[in-house]
């Protein structure tokens, strides 16, 4: 099997070049033999991909050490779940993986739109196969999973068992699904420039991958943000690492994209901006997975100078010359169908909400390269750390958050004065209780209060919405609030599911303005002595030491300590913090010896202990941190996935209204014209 | 196809930070949150970061320490490690990650500056005229670096600009469309008009 699929992995090679070829001849010469032939090419590569990732977990599986990949990421005593997450956990692997799912999704793309796309496929066909063809040539010839030792080891060099992880085996399948689902929305506004059908068309399919690549970004950061926590033991889950970043920024142009879209779905608006986000969304994971895998910038993630890095650069680089070249030269047709109205109207408030979203991921890509640029300009090496992503982005931070709260309390075109008024006026009432109930309590530091009072405001404007819609529904059809609820979300998804995804944006920007006031202690303590403090919120925590144990296990040698730990004198329980040093089946050494944190969760504060190291038999060097409000990062998180699906879950174009109903405005009728449609209202 | 030799160098590299990292500071034993085998051998390139520089100067005559203890390790948060391989500042990653053998160094360095007598200041000073620039977690406002500080908000004006530009167009055009009073729906007459056909069932909209 291993054999088959190095040889398919080759096949898919030739496959994706003829599929690149034969699609876009088929599309210039308007050939319909020639688009099928690419299509069946790309269907050919995906099957071949799957053949060779197939191999590759035969291999993992096996435990067949005379593949360098399999020697150098896995051991024989390691897990079996470990062992199939491994598959993506080095560069080949990893590379083989991006290509096994963008032949998948490049498949259900051309397959679910052949139909009614017909002029765009075999454009878009040739764009994915292309995309696909630099990702297999760089595998088979720059990174070969299938490459071969000239002897067989006895063991493997294990993973980093810091990998070990159920958080690291979800993170990094979720962060490249993400990275990958913004390739088709690429290759279908690359194909809607080709054809120059640049109606409505291709915004359909663009949106719903769009939304896929949001929907999967927001778990692999989270994921990650969570690993992190509970794993690296530096008590912080967003260290603006030029991975994280590069996380970050494909997030924060789909996020824009995903609010512009709604312009130009309405008023046929931002049509050229729209194609710009699109472009550079993938861009920005081309970038991103480049940053990861080049080692180009210093980072933790970024394990040694990698040979792919020439061929990535190279790739981004046409990428990018060939979007501006093609974006360029359609300019005329992408002009927009309206104009704006009003500087305050909800279609305003979408471009402020844009050019916030793109200023933080400008800020963020600018902190993440300037490293570079400095060394290359000044021959100077600068590092470029939280106190300045922090000090750039927290101020735009909280004006995004403001529009949060904004944007869906000022109607479409143009808001009257009463308008404003009736929306506005219970929100900030909610945003100015929130920070007066806080500055009252003694709350002082400015940027947690307007975080805190913003939070009010935007909780405000999400419960006003609800509670506006569920009344509507009571009154015309006499439901309860839970299934006027339910049917107001389920009537109005995309609506509804992106305010529960404003919910989790709320939960996050509490979390994150929580951390301002963590404290640490570093303490020293023998069996049973005693560490007295305070937490933020006053409470008297005692922390008695339990001693130092050691033990072992198949796999490592641990030494533990237990922390018995007392608020206001009332007993919690043990918080035990483990320093383990893990071992192959021979017994030697793998790795630096790593260590378990400790952690005590609770709405209101996160009790984290590390042990630092032992001094003699049992004196326990640790660290103490008190981080308040961490458990709504994860919280904010998962409502923010739930909002995803919400928003994402297949509705039927249209339904019979039961009563009353919303007009939603498709672009793309006749002459461009847009066209009313209706849909069930509340 | 990669030999033995070549194979068993890289796990060298590997084994070879395991060894250094052992006698780090009495009670910090051996651990790499983040820090993977493969990119130990940065730590010992000459020239590059991952080596030890005293940071020493002469302790100011009656010298009492500078500052608390609070106070140092809040220094501490603005000095980045140069281990060369993580991105940690000082404090952060001596009581993280306890393989490290330049974030104690760098410590004891800064220790010994605040007993001497120095301000924060001075101390940062002279841990930047000897690791330079990058010894900071964020760079300077000064010079070059004033580019990293003020293009975010040049370009976030320049957006707003663009954004103000889009709107002072209206002003000057007429709007593609005329508009007709508006609804809640957002909709204009001759849509709602369509819209009204669709409902009473007289067909599509």
């Amino acid at each position: 099997m291993i054999l088959i699929g190095e040889l398919s992995l080759w096949v898919a090679l030739l496959m994706a070049a003829w599929s690149t070829t034969v699609s876009f001849a088929g599309g210039a010469l308007k050939r319909d033999d020639l688009v099928n032939s690419g299509v069946r090419g790309l269907y050919a590569t995906f099957a071949m991909v799957v053949l060779a990732s197939i191999g590759l977990w035969t291999g993992l599986l096996s435990r067949d050490f005379s593949l360098e990949y399999v020697a150098s990421h896995i051991s024989a005593n390691m897990a079996n779940v470990y062992v199939f997450t491994s598959f993506w956990s080095g560069q080949a692997g990893s590379l083989l993986f991006w290509a096994l799912i963008l032949s998948m999704y490049g498949t259900i793309a051309i397959a679910t739109s052949r139909a009614r796309n017909r002029e765009l496929i075999p454009w878009a066909t040739g764009t994915l196969a292309a995309i696909l063809l630099f990702f297999i040539a760089t595998t088979c010839f720059k990174a070969n999973p299938f490459s071969r030792l000239d002897f067989i080891p006895i063991d493997g060099k294990g993973m980093n068992p810091q990998l070990q992880n159920p958080g690291m085996a979800l993170h990094p399948p979720n962060l490249y699904l993400g990275y990958v689902a913004t390739a088709i929305p690429f290759a279908f506004a690359i194909a809607a420039l080709f054809a120059r059908k640049l109606d409505a068309e291709w915004l359909s399919v663009v949106r719903r991958w769009a939304l896929l690549s949001w929907f999967f970004l927001t778990i692999g950061i989270v994921l990650g943000m969570w690993w992190a926590y509970v794993e690296l033991g530096w008590s912080g889950y967003w260290a603006w690492d030029p991975v994280e970043n590069s996380s970050f920024l494909p997030w924060l142009t789909t996020t824009a994209f995903l609010h512009s879209i709604m312009i130009q779905e309405k008023r046929g608006m931002l049509r050229k901006w729209n194609v710009v986000l699109v472009v550079v969304s993938f861009l920005l994971a081309i970038f991103g997975t480049f940053i990861t895998r080049s080692g180009v910038i210093e980072s933790v993630h970024s394990f040694a100078q990698s040979p792919v890095g020439p061929w990535f650069m190279t790739f981004f680089f046409l990428a990018t010359g060939t979007s501006i070249y093609l974006v360029g030269t359609r300019l005329k047709d992408l002009e927009a169908k309206a104009e704006l109205e009003s500087m305050v109207s909800r279609e305003a408030a979408f471009l402020y909400n844009n050019l916030v979203l793109c200023g933080i991921a400008f800020a963020v890509l600018w902190g993440t390269v300037f490293p570079i640029l400095s060394e290359w300009a000044t021959k100077t090496k600068v590092t470029v750390g939280p106190p300045f992503f922090n000090s750039v982005n927290v101020p735009l931070g909280l004006l995004l958050l403001a529009l949060t709260g904004i944007g869906p309390l000022i109607a479409w075109r143009k808001a009257s004065v009463s308008n404003l008024r009736r929306q506005f006026a219970a929100p900030t009432i909610s945003g100015i209780v929130a920070g007066v109930a806080l500055f009252v309590a003694g709350m002082r530091d400015p940027y947690p209060l307007m975080t805190y009072a913003l939070c009010g405001f935007v909780t405000g404007t999400i419960v006003q919405e609800f509670y506006k819609g569920i009344r509507a529904r009571q009154s015309i059809h006499g439901e309860s609030v839970f299934m006027g609820f339910v049917h107001l979300v389920g009537r109005n998804r995309r609506r509804y599911g992106g305010y529960i995804v404003h919910a989790g944006i709320v939960m996050l920007f509490a979390a994150f303005a929580g951390m301002a006031f963590k404290s640490e202690f570093d303490i020293t303590l023998n069996t049973g002595q005693t560490f007295a403090t305070r937490d933020p919120y006053g409470h008297e925590w005692r922390f008695v030491s339990q001693g130092t144990s050691y033990f072992d296990r198949p796999d490592r040698s641990v030494i533990a300590v237990g922390l018995e730990a007392f608020r206001d004198g009332k007993r919690v329980g043990v918080i035990a913090s483990e320093k383990r040093t893990y071992h192959d089946s021979q017994g030697n050494q793998l790795f630096s010896p790593i260590t378990e944190v400790g952690i005590r969760s609770t709405a209101k504060l996160d009790t984290y202990i590390v042990l630092a190291g032992v001094r003699g038999k049992d004196t326990a060097e640790l660290r103490l941190t008190f981080n308040p409000l961490v458990v709504w990062v994860w919280i904010g998180g998962f409502l923010m996935m739930i909002g995803g699906l919400v928003v994402m879950w297949p509705q039927a174009e249209r339904q019979r209204s039961q009563s009353g109903y919303a007009a939603v405005m498709r672009p793309g009728g006749e002459g461009g014209r847009e066209s009313a449609e209706v849909m069930a209202g509340v | 196809m990669t030999s033995r030799r070549e194979f068993m160098t890289r796990l060298a590299g590997g084994v070879a930070l395991l060894a250094a990292g052992g006698d780090v500071l009495g009670a910090q034993e051996a651990q790499s949150p983040g820090r993977d085998a493969t990119t130990a051998g940065a730590d010992s390139m000459p020239g590059m970061s991952g080596q030890i520089r005293p940071v020493r100067l002469p302790a100011k005559p009656g010298a009492a320490p500078s500052m608390t203890a609070q106070e140092r390790d809040e220094l501490e948060h603005h000095l980045h490690c140069q281990c060369g391989t993580c991105i940690l500042d000082v404090y952060t990653c001596r009581t993280t990650d306890f393989t490290c053998q330049i974030s104690p160094a760098m410590h004891r360095d800064v220790m010994a500056l605040v007993e001497g007598g120095h301000s924060a200041q001075e101390i940062i000073d002279a841990f930047v005229s000897t690791y330079g620039q990058r010894v900071l977690m964020a760079p300077s406002k000064s010079g070059f670096n004033l580019l990293a500080w003020f293009a975010p908000g040049i370009a976030l004006i320049l957006g707003g600009a663009a954004v103000a530009l889009i709107v002072r167009r209206l002003g000057t055009k007429p709007t593609v469309k005329p508009t007709t009073p508006l609804t809640a729906t957002g909709a204009t007459r001759d849509e709602l008009d369509r819209l009204e056909a669709a409902v009473k069932g007289h067909g599509e909209a």
